[in-house]
């Protein structure tokens, strides 16, 4: 408090940083960013790291670009997450405490990670701090340089208190060579790297490393602490010459052979094409030794792969290898996005021409869907026109290379179109596709994965489109690419109107409405059908009608077209009058209101005149002006709807609005269909009133209750609701306004010809890539199908998951309006990968013999070793070199050696490998000839101890060296501690 | 003004003829309440915004007619709807017992399956009730939904009926965002791992 009121310490003192070098800014800065991720200060407590806490924990790091003058660098935070220990504070004492890094450098539970940064895998640490040169061609090379960094850091960390280790790279990015350093209370440790092209011969074992470590320490006591020893000898397994990769890939060509069954168009291939695991790392650990235990020199080593207590594996894949069923789902997806018109793949020529005879064709219909046409056209007529134009077509492109083989695109289309096989111009060929339709679909519907395309907004696996899907997907992979897609879309599209001009019904699509739930090219499919089903209905309707008039209410939903219901003079021609396609709402029936007067008066009159158009009695009730039955009419059928004309007329009722007129508005465009109800129920009812349908229709609207008469006896009295009573409203008003007409003669509330038209059309114009977008759902369906067929033969549960998860994932991605493709195309890229799994698992079981006979304990133990290599980096191989996985991995290796010895001739005259290799033991003397692994591809080999450095006095301090030795590739990670305080 | 509007969501009215459903809409999008209300045909169509918790949201309702012809019509219309008020008259019993149809129908045409339902018991100003509340709440309770009595003439739980389940919607994942962020499926991350520079193996090649 003095002080503060001392004047003296009032007096400014200017701190001047205006002439700090570039290196004191680099210094501040790197302290700054040590600041800034809070790496100061003693570390917290944490317990040190579990057995195997370094792969099955998960690394994070924090990245910030930091300048020295220009010369960018990246200054990289690499840590282990971990739970804060809440600890009672016990520990919390210990002031001085070693800094963590310090203790991880003895620490033995993670030695050797699977898959960790090299400088953990070199000194064990799990945290610390890498500055390394911002561009990869940059590189610290000059020992000056080396020397100004490392002084840096050096004072970063006694400045800021951090006692995270700080490593600079140096030299060439690729070389990965770091120096650094890390201050603790009175203590440091340096860490130094020694990296050379070879191996040293002196340092080639064992004894000569701990020779260096040991000099290295240069500690004078004596004995000198035990120095701990860790070693992995890896061994590299390449040539599977023994086990050819059996995938063969499909023969297409088989397909164009004669045997053309269109079996085959149904399958998706699977599988890999080449061998999908490409090495097998064998790693066997001696994990802790202490000097003398063994021998390793220049002229012996005790060090025999088959004696080291662990053993571990490693697979390593091939990148990407070819898999068939991703292929074809790639090209797929590329095929979506190819911009071209049919007319631009084809080639004008073949276009044109066609057009020329689309262009008869829809004049031809336009001649027929003229409501005024005086003279009927013959249908077959219409249908010849198709005909001749298909096989002009067909003939035409024989001659010229046409862009799909006539071969092939017959049996696609006898694939597609099944039925077309037994189609004969008859009635029975009709029938049989009728009922084919239906058939079959019981049985499936019990299999859990038939429901699949509802999830997916596909198509049922049996329909039609998804037939189509598959056949466009091959031909596209296989048959000439995006030209013979297009060819095939129109030779698709043909066939359809050669369906619907001559009233076949489309095979392979569930009868009725369109499925709103299935894709949108599906229920246009579905859509036609039930043009081609209407019209039919029409057209037999008229050869019963012919015969006997009376029969003629048999026909349900018959949607006769008829202007005027007491013109029947009309009614022959108007049979033929195929179309009326104007689009009219019942309002052009107020320019008859003069008539109305004399409808309704009529309606009494007609009481005498005959019922037409009767269903069947409704409920025993009576009309209630006559004792007649009161009987419910048979009635046109709504139309069906796909869902973009769904949408495209709730979007015109929505935009009338919200106000009384706009529900005014909408409450008429939507009364056709009452109106029409009710013309065929007056037709059905002759003297009937508007009670009488509201019973029917409304029954609640139809209010009865129980009342005395004069007489004193109990009636029930009835009565219209109120709402019903309301003067002028929407359903007196209809009707007041309805004639009497069965349903057969009014107008059309569906125009058949006119939505085939338009489906046929939308189809027409369809590019290939709208095609293949439409075609996407049913795609991805069949693949998903087709992983879990092929993952139940294998049964990898980590693959059956995904599959699952993929299923949910697609469903989210397939069902919105927009589909994002991108994300589509990271979803095909998902399920190739799960086909490459599935491939690599089957490579591995062959080469592990898993299912072949072997007792089932040693079964039951391969198959879990081979699921946990596709799923783990590295697997612990039970028993070692003993276990009965160890003497496969050893049977591998010894046929490899033996092939890699001899030239192959000689090889194939080798006797089979000796059963039993594994557990018999060869005397050393007998072993010169082929040994049974080759040399080791990599030593690693792993020293420490606690000894005070530098003087005999300081304190005891964690000293680590940890060896590489490769062909070519020699290096030494120490970490050397030294005491501050006490030297 | 639609700037602010979090999300639009689109509801359906649907129960027996003579429930109530244009009245309730009508209460709920107008505050008024019309005993002429003339027996709806097909569908009909009203917009209103609502705010909850300080979010807008744009609700597009549907109220469909009842009557069992209308049937072959309506249901066109259930796509894509993220929530449905489902009506019974409390007077009326026969209306009570077809719930179960209504239920599904709605399984049948709606899109998608975590649509948020909410069962409204109209007409409680009435007197002589025939459907208990707690028959109401059993009902709702068996098929996961929403329930409040209401009544549209004298506005009793009307606008609660709304809101509640525009809330839910609102609450519930995935029902009403436009875009999925959806989590990724991966196979394991051994290719990620590997491609990340010293990873791995680092020390063998």
């Amino acid at each position: 408090m003095a002080a503060d009121n001392d004047p003296e310490s009032e007096v400014f003192e200017i701190t001047d940083f205006t002439t700090a070098s570039e290196w004191e800014r680099f210094v501040s800065r790197v302290e700054e960013v040590l600041n800034d991720w809070k790496l100061t200060g003693s570390s917290p407590l944490k317990s040190s790291p579990e057995k195997g806490e370094y792969t099955s924990g998960t690394w994070e790091e924090k990245s910030q670009e930091i300048n020295f003058a220009d010369f960018k660098f990246y200054i990289t935070h690499y840590f282990l997450k971990q739970e804060c220990e809440q600890d009672d504070g016990k520990e919390r004492l210990e002031e001085d405490a070693l800094p963590l890094a310090m203790q991880d450098l003895l620490c033995m539970n993670n030695d050797f990670p699977p898959r960790a940064h090299c400088l953990v895998r070199w000194y064990g640490i799990r945290a610390f701090v890498v500055i390394s040169p911002g561009a990869n061609c940059e590189a610290i090379i000059s020992e000056s340089k080396c020397n100004l960094l490392l002084s840096s850091v050096s004072i970063s960390l006694t400045n800021s208190g951090c006692q995270v280790p700080v490593f600079v790279q140096i030299q060439q990015k690729w070389r990965r060579i770091y120096a650094g350093e890390c201050q603790g209370p009175s203590v440091r440790t340096d860490f130094e790297m020694v990296h050379l092209r070879k191996v040293p011969n002196q340092y080639n074992h064992l004894s000569g490393l701990l020779d260096i470590f040991k000099a290295k320490i240069g500690c004078s006591l004596f004995p000198l602490p035990p120095v701990n020893i860790a070693i992995r000898f890896t061994y590299i397994l390449q040539d599977w010459q023994q086990h050819s990769w059996p995938q063969q890939p499909p023969d297409f060509d088989t397909l164009l052979g004669g045997e053309v069954g269109g079996v085959e168009f149904g399958k998706l291939p699977f599988g890999a094409c080449e061998e999908p695991i490409s090495e097998l790392h064998l790693a066997t650990t001696w994990p802790q030794l202490t000097e003398g235990i063994v021998v390793d020199n220049d002229v012996y080593s005790d060090l025999d792969p088959l004696q080291a207590p662990h053993w571990s594996v490693r697979v390593r894949t091939a990148e990407n290898p070819q898999c068939l069923l991703g292929d074809f789902l790639t090209e797929f997806y590329k095929l979506c996005c190819r911009k071209e018109s049919s007319e631009e793949v084809l080639g004008r020529g073949l276009t044109e021409e066609e057009g020329k005879e689309n262009a008869d064709i829809s004049q031809a219909l336009s001649k027929l869907t003229e409501p005024s046409a005086a003279v009927p056209i013959p249908k077959l007529s219409v249908s010849n026109i198709v005909h001749t134009a298909r096989k002009r077509i067909r003939r035409h492109r024989r001659n010229d290379e046409s862009p799909l083989n006539t071969d092939i695109l017959n049996s696609v289309l006898l694939y597609v179109f099944p039925d077309a096989a037994v189609e004969k111009p008859s009635e029975n060929g009709k029938n049989k596709t009728a009922q084919s339709n239906s058939t079959g679909t019981a049985e499936q519907e019990k299999n859990p994965d038939y429901n699949l395309f509802l999830q997916l907004k596909s198509a049922p696996s049996d329909s039609l489109t998804y037939r189509l899907a598959l056949c466009v997907c091959l031909v596209n992979y296989n048959y000439g690419g995006l030209r013979a897609v297009a060819h095939l879309w129109q030779e698709f599209v043909l066939e359809l109107r050669y369906r619907w001009e001559n009233n076949y019904l489309i095979y392979g699509l569930t009868a009725g409405p369109p499925d709103l739930r299935c894709c949108l090219l599906h229920q246009k499919f579905q859509m036609l059908n039930c043009c081609i089903e209407r019209k039919r209905a029409r057209d037999e309707a008229r050869k019963t009608s012919d015969g006997s008039k009376d029969r003629e209410r048999k026909v349900s939903g018959g949607s006769q077209n008829s202007r005027q219901a007491a013109d029947s003079s009309r009614e022959g021609k108007s049979w033929d009058s195929w179309s009326d396609s104007e689009d009219e709402f019942f309002e052009c029936l107020s320019d008859q209101g003069e008539m109305e007067a004399s409808q309704t008066e009529g309606g009494k009159e007609s009481s005498k005149t005959k019922a037409e158009g009767r269903l069947h009695p409704y409920n025993n009730l009576t009309l209630l002006n006559s004792t007649e039955l009161l009987y419910v009419p048979v009635t046109q059928e709504p139309a069906p709807m796909t869902e973009d004309l769904l949408e495209e007329q709730s979007e015109v009722l929505a935009k009338l609005g919200t106000s009384a007129e706009g529900t005014h508005l909408r409450a008429r465009m939507q009364s056709a269909c009452l109106l029409s109800d009710m013309e065929s129920f007056k037709a059905a009812n002759p003297g009937c009133v508007l009670e009488d349908f509201v019973r029917w229709y409304s029954p609640r609207d139809y209010v009865e209750e129980e009342a005395v008469d004069e007489k004193g006896d109990k009636v029930l009295k009835g009565e219209l609701s109120a709402r019903m009573k309301i003067p002028g409203n929407m359903w007196v008003e209809a009707w007041e306004t309805a004639r009497v007409t069965p349903a057969r003669r009014q107008r059309r509330l569906f125009d058949d010809t006119k939505e085939a038209e338009k489906v046929l059309h939308f189809l027409a114009m369809l590019k290939p890539a709208d095609l293949a977008r439409h075609l996407l759902p049913c795609m991805l369906h069949a693949a998903i199908l087709k992983l879990k067929e092929e993952e139940a033969v294998d049964d990898i549960p980590f693959v059956k998951k995904t599959i699952q998860q993929a299923t949910s994932q697609a469903c989210k991605l397939l069902h919105p309006p927009n589909h994002d493709y991108k994300k589509i195309e990271d979803f095909i890229n998902q399920l190739t990968a799960m086909e490459t799994v599935i491939t690599r698992a089957r490579s591995l079981k062959a080469k592990f013999a898993v299912g072949e006979d072997e007792k089932g304990e040693t079964s039951e133990e391969l198959e879990k070793f081979v699921s946990s290599l596709l799923e783990e980096p590295e697997v612990v191989v039970t028993g070692a070199g003993q276990g009965p996985t160890g003497s496969i991995i050893h049977r591998l290796f010894i046929s490899s050696q033996r092939l890699a010895d001899f030239t192959s001739d000689e090889a194939a005259l080798l006797a089979p490998v000796d059963e039993d290799t594994g557990s018999d033991r060869r005397p050393a003397g007998l072993s010169i000839k082929v040994p049974d692994f080759p040399p080791a591809a990599g030593r690693e080999i792993l020293l420490r101890t606690c000894v005070p450095r530098p003087a005999p006095y300081s304190k005891a301090l964690p000293q680590r060296l940890f060896c590489v030795l490769m062909k070519d590739e020699f290096r030494l990670a120490g970490a050397f501690s030294s005491d501050t305080s006490f030297f | 003004m639609d700037e602010d509007v979090l999300t639009t969501l689109k509801l359906l009215i649907i129960g027996e003829s003579g429930v109530g459903k244009s009245s309730l809409l009508l209460r709920f999008t107008e505050d008024t309440f019309d005993p002429e209300q003339s027996a709806t045909i097909g569908v009909d169509f009203k917009v209103k915004t609502l705010a909850i918790d300080g979010n807008k949201a744009k609700l597009a309702i549907w109220d469909t007619a009842g009557q069992e012809r209308f049937r072959t019509l309506t249901p066109s219309y259930y796509r894509g709807a993220q929530g449905v008020i489902l009506v019974y008259d409390v007077t009326k019993r026969d209306t009570f017992m077809k719930l179960e149809n209504w239920l599904n129908e709605l399984e049948t045409y709606t899109t998608r399956n975590d649509i948020v339902k909410m069962l409204v018991g109209n007409k409680i100003d009435k007197e002589d009730h025939e459907v208990d509340r707690n028959e109401g709440l059993k009902f709702a309770r068996k098929h996961s939904m929403l329930f409040i009595e209401a009544s549209a003439k004298t506005k009793d739980g009307v606008q609660c009926a709304f809101e509640e389940l525009v809330e839910k919607i609102l609450q519930t994942p995935g029902l009403w965002e436009s875009e999925n962020q959806g989590q990724k499926v991966r196979l394991g991350d051994q290719e990620q791992a590997r491609a990340g520079g010293c990873g791995g193996y680092c020390s063998i090649p």
